[in-house]
C-alpha cells in the first residue's frame, strides 16, 4: 500500500513540477512578447500612437493676386470646393464609393483612380476625389454626409480665370509632381510642398512662384478615434498650437489690362504675336500670342485627345510667340540696313536709286515686291514705299558682315533675358556663322536676302519691339520687363524693377536716328506709305510694315508653317508719338489670310496705338475731375495699400 | 462522502505522515496580493474610465465583492460548499438557459441578466461551477484505477452542457475558458491513456466540425486576425492593433497615470473590459507591466502550493482549479491585449470592470483561504 502511495505521490508531485513549468514558461513568454513589444518597438508603437491622435489640419494659403500697373486685378482667387476622403476614416470604401458615385453621377472607378495615386501616404493625409465641385453637387454631399463617413468637403482658395486673362503671360497652374516634389522641398525644407499641391507652370505662375505660393498653415488638433477633436487633454489651459496661413505676394504688373484687351480684340482672328513695349524704360504694356490655351482646363489636367490636339495644332498653342516665336522680319528689319549705311557713309538722304522692279547681282535677278519698279527712289521714298532694290543695293555695298555688326548693336542676335517664359535668341547671319553652321562661305547672293529682312534672319517680336523702342528713345537698349513690384500680404515691397539698361548704342548717332524716325513717320502718316492704315488721328506714328514670303524660303528654320500654309506673315513695327515715344509696338501675323503688312498688320496697331491714346486720355480727364484722389496712371503709394480699392481678394 | 476515511481520500493518496507541514504565511501572502491587486486594478479603472462611470460602478460593487471574499475565505466551511456544488451547478444552468431565452443583449451577445437595477452575467459564475464540479464529481466518485471514459460520461456530459450553453450565447471565451479549466483539473486525475487517445483522435473533426458550423464569422475573423492584426484593421483587427499600439507606446516608464493617450482618446473601445491592461500598460510602462505578471505569478504558485497540500481531493482539485481559472484568465488575456491571442471576451482578474467577473474572483480568493486555512489544521466541521 505504501509502496502504491509513493508511486502515486511522485506521479503527483510530478505533476505539479509540470504544472509549476508550464505556468514558468507562459509567463515567460508573455514578458518576453512585453518586451519586444514595448522596449524592442517601444518607439515605432510610440510614434504610431502620436499619429493615432493628434492632427493636423492644412489652412492653404491663398495665392498672391496679379494686378495690372492701374491696380485692376488680372487674376485672383475665389472659393472652390473639393471633395476629399480620409482613409483613416472611412470604413467600407467600396460602398462609400458607389454612393459618392450615385450621388454625382461619375463612375466609381475615377475615385479608385485618384486613389491609386496616393498610394504611399500616410491614411490621415486627405485625398482629393473631385475639384471644383459645384454648388449643387456640395449641398448633395453634404446632406449625405451621414452615409459618408471620412469624406468631406474643403473649401480652397483657387485662382478664378476670367476670359481676358493672357495665358502665355500669366501661366497656368498644375499639380506638382512628386519627383519634382522631392527636389524642390530639398532645395527649400522650411515650406514644403505637398503632393497635391497646384505650382506655376509657364508665365507669371512660374517665375515668380517663390513669391506667389505664399505659405500654408495649420492647426494641430487632438483626436479621439473618430476623428473628433477632444478637449480632455489640455492642462492649464495649453493648447496646441496653431499657425496661421501667409497669403502669397501679390504682383503688380507692368501691363495694362485695358491695352491688352484692346490688342486681343484688335488681333482676333489671327495667329502669331503682339508686343507693345514703352520705349522709356522697356515696360510691357500688352503682350499676346495666339493662338493660346485654357489655364482651367490645363489645371483640371487634359484628356489624352485634348492634349494631343495641342501638340499636333501647327500654330502651337503652347508657345508663347512673343519671345519664342523666330520669324524673318521681312521689310521689318529694314531701319537697321538704313542706320547702317547711313553710318558707314554709303548713303546720305539724298542719295538714290532707281528700281526698275528688279535687282540684278551677278546672274541672278532679285525682284522688288513691286513688279512694275519704284522708278528713282531716295532713302524716304525708298522706306515709304518699302523700295526691295534700294535696299538690296545698300545692303550689297554694305555687306553682311557690317549690317549683322549693326543689327547686334541693337541686341539682336541674342537673348532678351526678359526671363519670362523661353527665349530665342533669333538669328543675325554673319559670314562667319555660315562658315560654322552651313559648312559653305558667304556668297554674294545671300546678301540682299538678308538686306530686306528675309534669307537667314530671324528675330522674335519682342525683339523687333525692342528694335523700335530703341530707334524711338534715341539707341538705348532696354531689357522688357513685366513685373513692377511685389508686395507681400502686409503691404511691405519685397520686390521693385529697377529699369535695366541692356546696352547704350555708340554705334548709331541720334542725327541718325532723327533721319529714320521721320522716314519711319512717313511711312504711317503720309498717305502713300505703306503704313497708313496704322495712322491714328490726333497722334504721330512711325511704323515700318513687313510681307514675309514664306513659300520661297527654305532654309529658313521657321519651317513647320510652309507645308501646311503659303500665306505670308504679315508685320508691322511702330511707336508713338514720334518723338519722345510712350509707346512701342510689334505685331506679327503668321500666315495671313486678309493680306501683307500694310493690308493686316498695319491696322492692329493703328488700333492698338488709338486705344493708348484714348485710354490715357480717360484716365487724365478722370483725374482732372477727382483733383484729391491720386492720378491713377500713377503707381500707388505704400501707405494707400493696393489691396484696399480692389475687389475680390480672397 | 458517505464512508468516512482516516486519511486523505481519492486522489491525493497521501499518508497523514507525510503531511508536510504548510505555512500559514501563504494566507498572509493571499491576503496581500488580494488588496494589492485588487487596489491597482482599481486605481487603473479610475484612469480608464474617464469620461465614463465604470470606477464608481466598481468602487459601488466593492461591498459585494469585499465581503463575499471574507465570507467564503473565513466564514463559509468547505465542506458547505461541497455539499452544495450540484445545487450550485444546477442553478448555474438554469441561469444560463434564461440568459438564452431573455437575456440582454450587450456587446453583440446576449450574456447578461438584470435582475432590476442589477446586471450579472451567469457565465463568468460558470467557471466557477465547473471548477466545482470537477472537484465534486472526483471526490464522490473516487476509484484506484484509472478513470475510463465511461465512467466519465456524466461528467462530460454536465460539462458538455455547460459549454453548450454558453457558447450559444455566443461567447467563445468563456466556453472554452471552461473546459480549459476542466482540463487542467483532468490533468491531476489518473486517466486511462486509451480515453485519452480516443479523444485525440476525435478532436481534429470535433474541432473541424465546429469552425465549419457553429463559429461565426466573427470568430473566425478574430482567430485569422491573430496571425496579422493588420489584415483588418478597420474592423476585427481594431482592438488588437489598437491595443498594440497603446501597449507598445507605454515604453520603459509608461506614459505616466492618466496620461495614456490611446485609450482616454477611445482608441481602444473595450478599454475598460477586455482590453483593461492596455490602459495600464501604457500609463506604467514596462515595470509596471512586470509588477502585474510578477504578482499573479505568485498567486499561481500559491495556489498550485496549496494544491500540493491539499489532504483531500474536494479541496485539492478545487484549488487547482480555481488556480487555473485565475491563471488562465489572467494569461489569456495578456495574451490577446498584446496581440498574441485571438481576442476572446476574457476579462482580466482584478482589472477588468464587471461585477460577475469581479465576485468570481473574489470568491475564488476566499475559496482559496479557506482551503489552505484547511489544510492548516484549522478546521471547522
Amino acid at each position: 500500500m505504501t509502496r502504491i502511495h509513493k508511486q502515486e505521490s511522485s506521479l503527483i508531485e510530478s505533476r505539479f513540477m509540470w504544472a509549476s513549468i508550464l505556468v514558468l514558461a507562459v509567463i515567460s513568454g508573455l514578458l518576453f512578447r512585453l518586451w519586444y513589444v514595448q522596449i524592442y518597438r517601444g518607439d515605432y508603437y510610440k510614434d504610431v500612437s502620436e499619429r493615432n491622435r493628434v492632427r493636423r489640419i492644412e489652412i492653404p494659403a491663398p495665392r498672391g493676386i496679379i494686378y495690372d500697373r492701374h491696380g485692376e486685378v488680372v487674376l485672383g482667387n475665389s472659393p472652390f470646393f473639393d471633395l476629399v476622403f480620409i482613409p483613416q476614416y472611412v470604413q467600407d470604401r467600396d460602398t462609400t464609393f458607389k454612393i459618392l458615385a450615385r450621388l454625382l453621377h461619375v463612375a466609381p472607378s475615377r475615385f479608385e483612380g485618384r486613389l491609386e495615386m496616393a498610394q504611399g501616404q500616410p491614411k490621415f493625409l486627405p485625398i482629393t476625389l473631385k475639384r471644383n465641385m459645384t454648388q449643387h453637387e456640395v449641398s448633395v454631399i453634404e446632406a449625405n454626409k451621414i452615409f459618408l463617413p471620412g469624406i468631406e468637403v474643403r473649401v480652397s482658395p483657387r485662382r478664378d480665370y476670367g476670359p481676358d486673362v493672357p495665358p502665355h503671360l500669366i501661366g497656368y497652374l498644375r499639380e506638382i509632381d512628386p519627383k519634382a516634389m522631392d527636389d524642390l522641398n530639398q532645395q527649400n525644407p522650411e515650406n514644403p510642398y505637398l503632393l497635391g499641391d497646384l505650382v506655376g507652370k509657364q508665365g507669371i505662375e512660374f517665375r515668380w512662384e517663390e513669391y506667389l505660393r505664399g505659405r500654408r498653415g495649420y492647426r494641430l488638433i487632438q483626436v479621439d478615434a473618430f476623428g473628433r477633436q477632444s478637449e480632455s487633454f489640455e492642462e492649464n489651459g495649453w493648447q496646441y498650437p496653431s499657425v496661421g496661413a501667409v497669403p502669397g505676394s501679390d504682383l503688380e504688373l507692368t501691363i495694362d489690362k485695358e491695352l491688352q484687351k484692346a490688342a486681343k480684340d484688335a488681333f482676333a482672328g489671327k495667329n502669331g504675336a503682339v508686343v507693345v513695349l514703352n520705349p522709356q524704360n522697356g515696360e510691357i504694356l500688352a503682350a499676346l500670342s495666339e493662338p493660346g490655351f485654357d489655364p482651367r482646363a490645363m489645371q483640371t489636367g487634359l484628356s489624352g485627345e485634348d492634349w494631343r490636339q495641342l501638340m499636333e495644332n501647327p500654330f502651337k498653342p503652347l508657345l508663347d510667340k512673343t519671345t519664342g516665336g523666330e520669324f524673318p522680319p521681312g521689310s521689318v528689319y529694314k531701319p537697321v540696313i538704313a542706320m547702317a549705311a547711313l553710318e558707314e557713309h554709303v548713303i546720305d538722304t539724298n542719295k538714290t536709286y532707281h528700281c526698275p522692279g528688279y535687282f540684278t547681282l551677278g546672274n541672278r535677278r532679285f525682284y522688288c515686291h513691286e513688279r512694275r519698279g519704284h522708278g528713282t527712289v531716295n532713302l524716304l521714298t525708298a522706306m515709304m514705299k518699302s523700295c526691295d532694290v534700294f535696299f538690296y543695293q545698300v545692303g550689297v555695298e554694305l555687306g553682311v558682315d557690317r549690317i549683322a555688326r549693326y543689327a547686334k548693336a541693337f541686341g539682336l542676335g541674342q537673348s532678351l533675358n526678359t526671363k519670362l517664359n523661353m527665349e530665342r535668341p533669333g538669328l543675325i547671319p554673319t559670314s562667319a556663322w555660315k562658315m560654322l553652321v552651313h559648312r559653305f562661305p558667304w556668297v554674294a547672293g545671300d546678301t540682299p536676302n538678308v538686306s530686306i529682312g528675309q534669307g537667314y534672319n530671324l528675330m522674335t517680336p519682342m525683339q523687333m519691339a525692342s528694335l523700335y523702342a530703341s530707334i524711338a528713345n534715341g539707341g538705348k537698349v532696354l531689357r522688357p520687363y513685366l513685373v513692377n513690384r511685389v508686395t507681400n500680404h502686409v503691404g511691405e515691397t519685397v520686390f521693385e524693377h529697377q529699369p535695366e539698361m541692356i546696352k547704350k548704342l555708340t554705334e548709331v548717332s541720334p542725327e541718325t536716328f532723327q533721319i529714320v524716325r521721320n522716314t519711319l513717320m512717313a511711312v504711317v502718316m503720309d498717305p502713300k506709305g505703306t503704313g497708313k492704315n496704322a495712322n491714328v488721328p490726333g497722334a504721330t506714328v512711325a511704323g515700318k510694315t513687313g510681307s514675309v514670303q514664306v513659300v520661297s524660303l527654305k532654309k529658313n528654320r521657321n519651317q513647320a508653317d510652309v507645308s501646311m500654309n503659303w500665306k505670308e506673315h504679315a508685320m508691322f513695327a511702330a511707336f508713338s508719338p514720334v518723338e519722345n515715344a510712350e509707346i512701342a509696338v510689334a505685331i506679327v501675323s503668321q500666315n495671313d489670310t486678309v493680306g501683307g503688312g500694310g493690308r493686316s498688320a498695319a491696322p492692329v496697331a493703328g488700333k492698338i496705338i488709338a486705344a493708348y491714346w484714348r485710354l490715357k486720355r480717360e484716365k487724365e480727364a478722370l483725374a482732372a475731375t477727382n483733383k484729391d484722389s491720386l492720378p491713377l496712371d500713377k503707381k500707388p503709394e505704400a501707405e494707400a495699400h493696393i489691396h484696399e480699392n480692389k475687389a475680390k481678394t480672397f | 462522502m458517505r464512508t468516512k476515511r482516516k486519511h486523505s481520500d481519492g486522489v491525493f493518496l497521501l499518508p497523514e505522515g507525510d503531511l508536510k507541514k504548510p505555512s500559514s504565511p501563504q494566507v498572509t501572502m493571499l491576503c496581500l496580493l488580494f488588496v494589492g491587486l485588487l487596489g491597482i486594478g482599481l486605481i487603473n479603472l479610475y484612469s480608464a474610465s474617464v469620461g465614463a462611470g465604470f470606477f464608481w460602478a466598481q468602487t459601488r460593487n466593492l461591498i459585494v465583492t469585499l465581503s463575499s471574499f471574507l465570507l467564503f475565505g473565513w466564514i463559509i466551511s468547505i465542506k458547505s460548499v461541497a455539499a452544495y456544488t450540484y445545487w450550485f451547478v444546477a442553478l448555474i444552468c438554469l441561469l444560463l438557459m434564461i440568459v438564452l431565452f431573455s437575456g440582454r443583449i450587450a456587446g453583440g451577445s446576449q450574456r447578461w441578466i438584470s435582475l432590476g437595477p442589477i446586471g450579472f452575467q451567469p457565465s463568468e459564475f460558470a467557471k466557477l461551477a465547473t471548477a466545482l464540479l470537477m472537484a465534486r464529481f472526483f471526490s464522490s466518485n473516487r476509484q484506484d484505477s484509472p478513470y475510463r471514459l465511461r465512467d466519465l460520461l456524466p461528467l462530460l456530459a454536465v460539462l458538455a452542457i455547460i459549454f453548450s450553453l454558453i457558447f450559444a450565447q455566443p461567447d467563445f471565451g468563456t466556453a472554452g475558458m471552461c473546459i480549459l479549466i476542466a482540463i487542467c483539473q483532468f490533468a491531476f486525475i489518473r486517466i486511462d491513456l486509451r480515453s485519452i487517445g480516443v479523444v485525440l483522435l476525435a478532436l481534429p473533426f470535433v474541432a473541424a466540425v465546429l469552425w465549419n458550423t457553429l463559429l461565426m464569422p466573427y470568430q473566425k475573423l478574430r482567430v485569422l486576425n491573430l496571425l496579422n492584426p493588420n489584415l483588418d484593421p478597420q474592423n476585427t483587427g481594431y482592438h488588437a492593433l489598437q491595443s498594440l499600439i497603446a501597449v507598445g507606446s507605454g515604453g520603459l516608464f509608461g506614459k505616466g497615470f492618466m496620461q495614456g493617450t490611446q485609450a482616454h482618446l477611445r482608441f481602444l473601445p473595450e478599454r475598460h473590459t477586455d482590453f483593461i491592461f492596455s490602459v495600464f500598460s501604457e500609463e506604467h510602462g514596462f515595470w509596471g507591466s512586470v509588477l502585474v505578471f510578477t504578482a499573479f505569478g505568485l498567486l499561481t504558485y500559491i495556489a498550485l502550493d496549496i494544491a500540493r497540500h491539499c489532504k483531500d481531493t474536494f479541496t485539492g482539485l478545487l484549488a487547482i482549479g480555481v488556480g487555473a481559472l485565475l491563471f488562465l484568465e489572467f494569461s489569456i488575456n495578456i495574451a490577446m491585449v498584446m496581440g498574441i491571442f485571438p481576442v476572446v471576451g476574457i476579462p482580466l482578474p482584478f482589472f477588468s470592470f464587471g461585477s460577475s467577473a469581479m465576485l468570481t474572483v473574489c470568491v475564488s480568493m476566499g475559496l482559496l483561504i479557506t482551503i489552505n486555512r484547511n489544510n492548516s489544521g484549522v478546521r471547522k466541521s
